[in-house]
């Protein structure tokens, strides 16, 4: 709660450029959950002790209090599983399309949405290799692509990695304790 | 009536139109913005304001999970934008003083205009009431029933076509009347 009223009080103040779309929702579905030919949403309603336990763990409330996995499968195997997960930051929203293995382990993360503001610091980041230091990052691990990039990148670009840092942290959080866990 | 717009100075007339062109100006981006995030039809109005269907009653201390399938064109689906509460409180916190304002000096234009008593009572109550309904219709769409959509549309219409017949005959009495000074 308090990190919206803290967005839209700097909102508010700030002027917000549009939004725009860096990869459509299908070309990320298919990159992440390659050769997936059926796909299931599920939908996880939290409780308010378990909404609670996640701001706790990486101070973010998913919208509605849903948390919404998309998996694909190949005949009866698991392809792997996905996440969108909107990281709100002073300069506007950026959404971060997170997807795993079906053995639990990041298979890539894809920035899916900025804002105009923001998309020259996106593809900065992402050209000096951000996202792939995601990759097979357990649940229990914390992301650090922002410093792994630091020295190759402007401000800008370390700081909006650090934005997709907390992005993939709130994806491994939420996948770790209530899709892994509710699978097990 | 010693206030009477078509017989005020010209410095006068010429701020009221600019007034009114502005307010013209802020309804056209107005509506191009509703039709971007929230359309014109009570359904797509509904999808915005009242959220998520839940397909079962949420228990307060367990987590609930549901599972469908999807389809590739549902990923391809444009997102509805929503507002939630939250923003829905902003956005009303926002809006009303700024249409309270609005309203105020289209009534004050209204107030010059050589109309009947009852056509001007009847056009300044439709100018404060078409904001009203737009966020009550907000608010009971969230709350009451997505079917209060349409309210929220009623009052859209309803500021246009006040603002509308004001800045028209506003306009035609202060530069097309014959009893123009």
């Amino acid at each position: 709660m308090s990190s919206l009223i803290r967005t839209v009080a700097i909102a508010a103040v700030l002027h917000i450029t549009p939004a725009v779309v860096l990869v459509k929702r299908p070309n990320a579905v298919q990159a992440l959950l390659p050769g997936a030919e059926a796909y299931f949403a599920r939908e996880v309603h939290l409780s308010n002790a378990d909404a609670h336990r996640l701001h706790l763990a990486v101070d973010w409330s998913p919208e509605d209090g849903v948390l919404t996995f998309y998996s694909g499968k190949t005949g009866p195997a698991m392809v792997g599983t996905l996440e969108f997960v909107r990281v709100d930051t002073p300069h506007g929203p950026i959404e971060v399309a997170v997807g795993f293995t079906p053995q639990g382990t990041v298979r890539a993360v894809i920035v899916t949405k900025a804002t105009v503001e923001m998309k020259p610091w996106v593809l900065e980041a992402v050209a000096a290799g951000l996202t792939d230091h995601y990759r097979g990052l357990k649940p229990s691990e914390a992301p650090a692509g922002s410093a792994a990039i630091a020295n190759r990148v402007g401000d800008l670009a370390e700081y909006i990695a650090g934005e997709v840092d907390k992005g993939v942290a709130r994806a491994l959080v939420a996948y770790g304790t209530f899709y892994r866990s509710a699978k097990a | 009536m010693l206030y009477d717009l078509r017989r005020a100075d010209a410095r006068i007339k010429w701020l009221v139109t600019c007034l009114l062109a502005t307010f013209g100006l802020s309804y056209v981006f107005g509506a191009l913005m509703v039709s971007l995030y929230a359309g014109f039809t009570p359904q797509r109005v509904a999808a915005t304001y009242a959220g998520r269907e839940m397909p079962m009653a949420m228990p307060p201390d367990s987590t609930m999970v549901v599972e469908h399938p999807m389809t590739m064109a549902d990923f391809a689906q444009p997102e509805v934008h929503a507002v939630d509460t939250n923003l829905l409180i902003q956005d009303t916190h926002v809006h009303v003083p700024v249409y309270g304002l609005m309203a105020a000096a289209l009534s004050v234009v209204v107030a010059g205009l050589a109309l009947k008593r009852g056509w001007a009572f009847a056009l300044i109550t439709l100018l404060f009431a078409a904001p009203w309904l737009d966020f009550a219709g907000m608010w009971l769409t969230k709350f009451a029933s997505p079917r209060f959509a349409i309210v929220t549309l009623i009052g859209g219409w309803a500021m246009g076509a006040g603002y509308l017949v004001v800045a028209a005959t506003a306009v035609r009495q202060m530069w097309f009347s014959h009893e123009r000074s």
